[in-house]
């Protein structure tokens, strides 16, 4: 639930990104087509060479058709990258300046420099540089104008005046439109930080009530495994009596079950029986466990339900216990055979598994068998 | 067979790379109050065993782990010569136990169930009766159920399932409310039924033909185990 919260706040984060770079792609194709193409076709009367003024034309929609699926779609890199289609932009920009006629390089007709921001703006978009790039390319747009102008000897007040108010006006418009583009971008970026973070913290919150959880329950467990013998013992049992001490043994054998169960291990029910065997093992019983066949994927409460009735006869064992597994895909048999006392056995469901028991009469041993029958 | 073993002791060779299994092996022997069994070589690799005396010794008990190699590849020529191989290994987990009786061996003992049943074993194997050890029976059992048609009765797979368990044969009889006897008819018919399984070998024609003799089972039941180890049953 948490994973896709955050999954969800990424993907509005991405939309956001991806909505704004498709605004600056479509604003630069709207002014080139829109701006750029009609000023060129009414000045045609004012180029000395038209054509070329159209292959700059041309140029720059070749630059702009590259650079766009680039910008919107991360996973495609910029051919040649920023800087060098940068400097063919600026060329282009100087190509046009020369195809004008002198007295008309600050009319309409001379279009490209103050339109080449525009594709810059795209070309420095991904770099985390942009405002720099964008600023260092302003200003060989802006050298490269007046260069243009002391060509046709324009550099006279009127001129500098209509250069000055033509370059501020563009530069404040495309490093305003790249600037509020990109901080759009960024606050979508900010949000899904955030909430990503909101959803971190929900789920360590929830990873630490379940882990309280568990642990309330686990404690339930233990409490209910000891806590009888204990306080017999507490109010005064003597630990030479039998019985007292077949219940701690059974009381031992439990606890030592509930902290093998949950052993992340690929056979958790061997492994269970295998830490019980080794238990009564060190005091001093002559343990035989055999397995054969290959336990399959069972839930802990069959596998408790299974192991409940064998695992008190071996804690019940005084000197020797033949403990043995099969297990076949559907069936899981465990079962002791011992020279226990005879015990009540713990009940188990009946549907899905079902203990037997043969009094110690046949052959002096007695013994318990627990089977899990699959559906 | 029956009228030699009468007369003589069955002659035992012991494969075994530990000189103190031997030493025990050699105790075990001895304390038969019938003297039934007599070691006439032993020794730790096959050639040193079959160059002499234990040529032509009744049974061949082979340690299955050699000097850390094991001896499964060398079983089926064991079985081809008329060998009556008795593995015995500390290796008890199905796939070897069955494993080792489709290359050929007559049967397997594991090695914690030696002492009790090891000498039974060599006898039964003597007298190319089936014998099987309660390791054994799981394994069966196991494999069983792995099979598309399974060849045990339900009878018998749980004869076989209370003597892996530990059971001896008189509890095993008193729990199913049969006779001994037919404890042991279940237990070794489950074993006839896997001889037919796996690699031809003299030793488990003679097996079959003497589990016909006995009455265990007839040839008809025979033609049927064959066909199901041809369509590869028994896995």
């Amino acid at each position: 639930m948490v994973a896709v919260t955050a999954d969800t706040e990424v993907l509005v984060a991405q939309r956001y990104s991806v909505g704004s770079t498709r605004a600056a792609v479509t604003v630069v194709a709207a002014w080139h087509l829109g701006y750029d193409l009609p000023v060129m076709v009414l000045g045609w009367s004012a180029y000395r060479w038209p054509w070329l003024a159209l292959a700059a034309w041309l140029l720059y929609t070749l630059i702009g058709v590259a650079a766009s699926p680039a910008l919107l779609n991360p996973a495609r890199r910029l051919p040649l990258g920023p800087w060098p289609l940068a400097a063919a932009v600026l060329a282009l920009d100087a190509a046009v300046i020369v195809a004008c006629r002198p007295e008309d390089v600050l009319s309409p007709a001379n279009w490209a420099w103050g339109s080449v921001g525009w594709l810059a703006i795209i070309l420095f978009w991904p770099r985390r540089s942009w405002p720099v790039d964008l600023g260092v390319f302003f200003a060989g747009n802006a050298v490269v104008m007046l260069a243009g102008m002391a060509a046709a000897d324009a550099l006279d007040r009127t001129s500098i005046s209509k250069f000055l108010v033509v370059l501020v006006g563009s530069i404040t418009l495309q490093a305003g439109g790249s600037a509020g583009a990109h901080g759009f971008d960024l606050a979508a970026r900010w949000a899904a930080d955030s909430s990503r973070i909101l959803a971190r913290a929900e789920a360590a919150q929830q990873a630490a009530e379940q882990v309280h959880a568990d642990r309330l329950r686990r404690y339930a467990q233990a409490r209910q495994a000891a806590a009888a013998v204990l306080t017999q013992l507490a109010a005064g049992a003597d630990p030479a009596d039998p019985a007292v001490r077949h219940a701690c043994a059974v009381g031992a054998a439990r606890l030592r079950r509930l902290i093998a169960e949950t052993d992340d291990t690929p056979n958790p029910l061997l492994h269970t029986l295998r830490a019980c065997a080794f238990d009564i093992e060190r005091r001093g019983v002559v343990v035989n466990l055999l397995t054969v066949g290959a336990v399959p994927p069972l839930p802990l409460e069959i596998r408790r339900a299974v192991i409940e009735a064998p695992l008190e006869a071996m804690a019940r064992a005084r000197t020797q216990a033949r403990v043995t597994l099969v297990a076949t895909a559907n069936q899981v048999i465990i079962s002791v055979l011992s020279d226990a006392e005879a015990f009540a056995v713990p009940v188990a469901d009946g549907v899905t598994v079902a203990t037997q028991v043969a009094p110690k009469t046949e052959g002096g041993l007695l013994w318990i068998e627990s089977c899990w029958t699959g559906p | 067979m029956d009228r030699e073993l009468l007369d003589r002791p069955v002659t035992l060779a012991v494969v075994e790379d530990l000189p103190v299994v031997i030493e025990g092996m050699r105790s075990w022997v001895a304390q038969d109050p019938h003297q039934r069994v007599e070691i006439v070589a032993s020794g730790n690799t096959l050639e040193a065993v079959l160059a002499g005396a234990g040529a032509d010794a009744d049974v061949l008990l082979l340690d299955l782990e050699l000097n850390g190699v094991l001896m499964i590849g060398r079983i089926p020529e064991l079985a081809a010569q008329g060998r009556r191989v008795v593995v015995y290994s500390v290796h008890e987990d199905e796939e070897t136990i069955l494993t080792v009786l489709k290359a050929g061996a007559v049967t397997f003992i594991s090695k914690n169930e030696t002492a009790d049943h090891c000498l039974d074993t060599i006898l039964a194997a003597a007298g190319d009766r089936p014998y099987v050890t309660p390791t054994m029976a799981g394994a069966l059992v196991v494999a069983d159920a792995r099979t598309t048609r399974p060849m045990l009765s339900a009878r018998e797979r749980e004869a076989l399932l209370l003597w892996f368990q530990g059971m001896n044969k008189q509890s095993v009889a008193t729990r199913m409310g049969i006779s001994e006897a037919t404890v042991k008819q279940y237990i070794e018919r489950a074993r006839i039924k896997y001889a037919s399984t796996g690699r031809a070998a003299p030793t488990k024609t003679t097996l079959l033909a003497r589990a016909i003799q006995d009455g265990l089972i007839t040839p008809d039941d025979i033609i049927e185990y064959q066909s199901l180890a041809a369509e590869g049953g028994s896995h």
